[in-house]
């Protein structure tokens, strides 16, 4: 092939490029990142965020193909970088990342039941009190592995349309799951019995029938339980399963965390919001993406604290210092690239 | 008072004695030669210095005697008169000698005056000797001089080295013997050497004249012999015509053509050369040949260097005229553009066949005074085609050939010595009068062997076949590949016009059998108008939108709803595939910025080409990615989840077989066509 239609191809690629999920390493300085094409791309964040930060130190350090279909998940522990597409869970050291040598440690394949078609794992979360590891995804099921010996323990059935999304309550040793279905279920861990379904749709405060009743973002605190998704995006309290605010936010929403005293949210607009438990939206804090997938607090790193936002778009992904830097991370011809914007700069 | 009386009776004496001795000498001479010859004589035995004495003493007597008499007077007394009187007598005795003594001292000074006078007359004598001889001494010298100075002709002539001489010369000449010694002789043996050879070459001489005199005879001879030859073979030729005709053999032509290309300037002949190689070893359709008056291009070349220096002088006139008349200046800057500009009078036409029979003409031109070529392009097809009217770009001279290589628009002069020669007569830039002159593209410079370097300027830019040889080949194949893809779109144009996707036979595969959205328009969209779409901002900020590209809008419709698509042309089509840009007017505007599926469709049809191409070298393209955008359209409107609480029957049912509607994160529709089993999948 011509090199000419080599760069026009990667050109039309990056148009189409989809950076799904993304995960800070252990010591804080890099952010892995993963695309609709299977690649993984680590950005040096000590590098692209620092004063004298170039356009070269925003694009990757190294990035490498690590699955067939997209990354939808990725998340890291101690020493490695799980991330998740089809089918498959893959394990990569992040002491070999930062070297660049970037060979697979382990992959698994939880236990699927249809061989029609091999389900996506949208969803990675790790249990850090029994070292296991929660996947979900398009076989409607959760699964629990033991992270030391790599065996699927459990796996908890329930949901009639694949899981979205995985959340997980410390204190209970509950995981919570969110579907396309519309519910949401809670898991305990111990036993693999359904403690809990809820169906956010059916609830008419949340209910938006033009959206669908799909719920594709989780996150717990406590007692605390905010999902969003087709449905508006709701605060609720699990014990007595009742939303107790919903948030004026039209559109929706694809990524929900607590950060501190806040909610922080975002989904098909291009904005991250900053959301108070009252229900009121403190700030809306434009970012470059039109549509953000993910979104992660890096708190290994006491200087760089700031919410990475994954996303959707040409030009892909912003992510904000808490409340005074932006992080840009733009795929650019080949590849992405990190910037950091000051707090005055136009943002559209 | 003494002198005094002395010389009172001086003279008296003199008298006296004179008187006698002229009466004495009138009177009897011989006595009186008798007489001075003694007295000479005399002198000749008296010595001089006895009679200076003498002279002295009877002055010292006379003094004496004077001073007696004196005394004797003053004294006065009588007896004093008788010693005054002896002593009167004793002093004219005295005077006597002192008479004497003078007759001596002048015969003496006369006899010294003579020999003085003899004396003088000898040295005069030998002095006139000495010079006679000094005379004779310098014209002797001067003679020998002369004869020193002669050269001989000898001298002249250009001799063989002595050694050579010795070696080569019969020892009959050289005498080694003699010669060796004495270098006179030698010389004189070098120069008989000398006459003898020079005799023996113009005896050789002679015979060559000779021989050459027989040799132009016989060439005379077989001249005529072949200028008889000459109307014999024209007619053989002549006869032989129909013949080569018959055969497919224009060696005739192409000789004409070989004697035409000889007035062709270097590019276009290096063009001429290279394509005719070409099209003799690779491509047998290949059709080079020349256009043009010969005449002119012959009267050009005539005088190449006072056609320059004309220019250098038109150029310092046309200085002085423009300030002379100013009036005229926009007439004349006019004249200069179009010499500027002026192409030389023969051209170079390629005619590339395709499988198909269709023809790509190529006529180049060579612009002289900027030392670049262009191209103007013409298509005739095999069959005759009715113009869609989106296709009105496509086969036009102006677009056929842009981007042939990546970058390559032919607007610009790819010479960067012409933007000095612009400037001088206003020229802002070439593509104004691209239309008129063809375009200037790269390649065509290559092919003419010009290579115009960015980096380094050099002096001058001289034809290069090699340059153009490792060129030709490939771009002859852009060239065919460019028409046939540009050919197979126009075809596909006419059909797109009419609503029809015409999807070929093997390309079915590619596509469920029942597709119910159907192309409704198809029409060019001009560039600017392409820019003000709100839903074409990505790919126009990534750069893969420019002004040499081709646009187009689609519009794909299934009942209410209505898919509208922009679509980039790449010049490259089909290794460039086209890039589509949508617009879903359903249940509200979506379009990439709002709806992932709608994303997810461009993607289908952008990233996902490789899959559409169909048979090779993929000029269906475009009709495939219409094609699965209207199936992907059906399967986006047939999937899109039912609001329930809209009562009513859905628009569109569910006829597609999907294993799952949604899934992933961003909850994509299956857009993945599986060909034997039918059912949609997601990728």
């Amino acid at each position: 092939m011509a090199p000419g239609e080599m760069d026009a191809q990667r050109a039309l690629e990056l148009l189409h490029m989809t950076v799904f999920s993304q995960s800070v390493s252990p010591c804080g300085k890099y952010l892995a990142a993963g695309n609709n094409y299977g690649e993984i791309a680590i950005f040096s964040l000590s590098a692209a965020l620092s004063s004298e930060a170039k356009e070269e130190s925003k694009k990757p350090v190294v990035s490498f193909r690590a699955h067939d279909g997209p990354v939808y998940a990725m998340v890291s522990t101690d020493r490695q970088l799980l991330s998740s597409g089809n089918g498959e869970v893959r394990a990569w050291n992040w002491s070999d990342i930062v070297k660049k040598g970037c060979k697979e440690a382990w992959s698994r394949r939880p236990p699927y039941r249809s061989s029609l078609e091999v389900p996506e794992i949208n969803s990675l979360q790790l249990n850090p009190k029994d070292n296991s590891l929660l996947l979900a995804g398009g076989d409607c099921a959760v699964h629990a592995m033991d992270l030391e010996s790599g065996a699927f323990t459990h796996e908890f059935r329930g949901h009639s349309d694949y899981v979205h999304c995985l959340a997980l309550r410390d204190q209970s040793q509950e995981c919570l799951s969110g579907s396309e279905d519309g519910t949401v279920r809670m898991w305990d861990l111990r036993t693999g019995a359904q403690v809990q379904l809820i169906e956010v749709h059916k609830y008419e405060e949340c209910s938006r029938p033009q959206h669908g009743k799909w719920i594709r973002c989780l996150a717990t605190d406590c007692d605390w339980m905010v999902c969003g998704g087709g449905p508006a995006l709701s605060l609720w309290h699990l014990r007595s399963v009742t939303p107790t605010t919903v948030f004026p936010l039209p559109h929706c929403q694809q990524h929900v965390m607590f950060y501190q005293d806040l909610i922080l949210s975002a989904g098909h607009s291009p904005a991250i919001n900053h959301l108070q438990i009252s229900g009121e939206i403190r700030a809306q804090i434009p970012c470059t993406p039109r549509s953000v997938h993910s979104l992660c607090v890096n708190e290994r790193s006491p200087e760089h604290k700031l919410h990475l936002p994954a996303i959707v778009r040409a030009r892909p992904f912003s992510a904000r210092l808490t409340d005074s830097y932006e992080m840009l991370v733009v795929p650019q011809v080949g590849n992405y690239r990190l910037g950091s914007r000051h707090p005055g700069a136009s943002l559209r | 008072m003494s002198s005094d009386s002395s010389k009172k009776r001086k003279p008296k004496v003199i008298r006296t004695d004179g008187a006698p001795q002229e009466n004495k000498r009138s009177r009897a001479d011989p006595d009186q030669d008798v007489k001075y010859y003694s007295e000479e004589a005399e002198v000749e035995l008296r010595d001089p210095n006895k009679d200076y004495e003498l002279y002295k003493q009877t002055c010292q007597e006379l003094q004496r005697l004077m001073a007696e008499i004196q005394d004797l007077k003053s004294k006065g007394s009588k007896d004093s008169a008788v010693a005054i009187e002896e002593r009167r007598i004793q002093s004219c005795m005295h005077f006597m000698t002192l008479k004497k003594l003078n007759r001596l001292a002048h015969i003496r000074l006369k006899k010294g005056r003579d020999q003085t006078h003899e004396a003088k007359q000898k040295v005069d004598a030998y002095h006139l000797q000495l010079q006679n001889l000094l005379y004779e001494v310098m014209h002797l010298q001067k003679e020998i001089t002369k004869c020193l100075e002669f050269k001989s002709k000898h001298e002249e002539i250009d001799l063989v080295s002595v050694d050579e001489f010795y070696k080569e010369a019969p020892p009959e000449i050289s005498k080694p013997d003699i010669t060796l010694n004495e270098p006179h002789q030698q010389t004189l043996a070098r120069l008989d050497w000398e006459l003898e050879q020079r005799k023996r070459l113009a005896e050789k001489y002679k015979e060559c004249l000779a021989n050459k005199e027989k040799i132009l005879k016989e060439i005379e001879v077989k001249k005529e012999y072949l200028s008889s030859l000459q109307p014999r073979l024209n007619s053989i030729m002549q006869a032989s015509l129909p013949v080569q005709e018959y055969l497919f053999m224009p060696f005739d032509q192409a000789h004409k053509q070989y004697e035409t290309a000889r007035h062709l300037p270097p590019p276009l002949y290096v063009l001429f050369v290279q394509a005719n190689a070409y099209g003799q070893a690779c491509d047998k359709k290949l059709a080079v040949a020349i256009e043009g008056s010969v005449e002119e291009a012959k009267a050009l070349y005539k005088p190449p260097e006072d056609s320059q220096d004309d220019e250098s002088d038109s150029d310092a006139e046309e200085e002085q005229t423009t300030k002379r008349r100013r009036p005229t200046l926009g007439v004349q800057l006019d004249d200069k553009r179009k010499e500027m500009l002026k192409r030389h009078p023969l051209s170079v036409t390629i005619d590339l066949k395709c499988k198909d029979d269709s023809v790509l003409h190529l006529i180049f031109y060579y612009l002289m005074n900027l030392n670049v070529m262009t191209v103007k392009t013409k298509v005739t097809t095999a069959t005759e085609m009715t113009t869609p009217i989106s296709a009105g770009d496509l086969l036009s001279p102006g677009s056929l050939l842009n981007c042939l290589y990546p970058g390559d628009h032919g607007k610009r002069t790819p010479n960067p010595a012409n933007q000095f020669q612009f400037d001088k007569v206003g020229i802002l830039t070439l593509s104004d009068y691209v239309t008129d002159l063809g375009h200037p593209y790269v390649w065509v410079q290559k092919l003419g062997g010009l290579h115009f370097p960015k980096d380094q300027p050099q002096p001058t830019v001289t034809a290069d076949n090699s340059l153009s040889a490792s060129h030709m080949e490939m771009t002859m194949k852009l060239l065919k590949t460019r028409l046939q893809s540009r050919l197979a779109l126009h075809k596909q144009f006419a059909s797109l016009e009419h609503g029809i996707v015409p999807v070929s036979s093997e390309c079915q595969h590619l596509f469920p059998s029942k597709v119910v959205s159907r192309l409704v328009k198809w029409a060019a969209l001009p560039y600017e108008d392409y820019l003000e779409l709100s839903y074409t901002k990505d790919v126009v900020e990534a750069g893969l939108a420019e002004d040499t590209h081709l646009y187009y809008t689609a519009l794909v419709e299934r009942g209410t709803a209505k898919l509208q698509a922009a679509v980039v042309l790449n010049p490259g089509y089909s290794s460039m595939p086209p890039i589509f840009n949508l617009c879903l007017n359903w249940k509200g505007e979506k379009t990439n910025s709002n709806d992932d599926n709608i994303r997810a469709m461009e993607s289908e049809v952008n990233v996902c080409y490789k899959e559409l191409c169909g048979p090779k070298p993929g000029y269906q393209l475009l009709t495939n990615q219409l094609q699965r955008l209207c199936v992907v359209l059906d399967v986006y409107l047939e999937t899109e989840s039912h609001d329930t609480s809209v009562e009513g029957p859905k628009e569109f049912p569910q006829e597609k077989m999907c294993l799952r509607l949604v899934r992933g994160p961003n909850r994509m529709k299956p857009f993945k066509y599986n060909h034997p089993q039918g059912f949609f999948s997601h990728r």
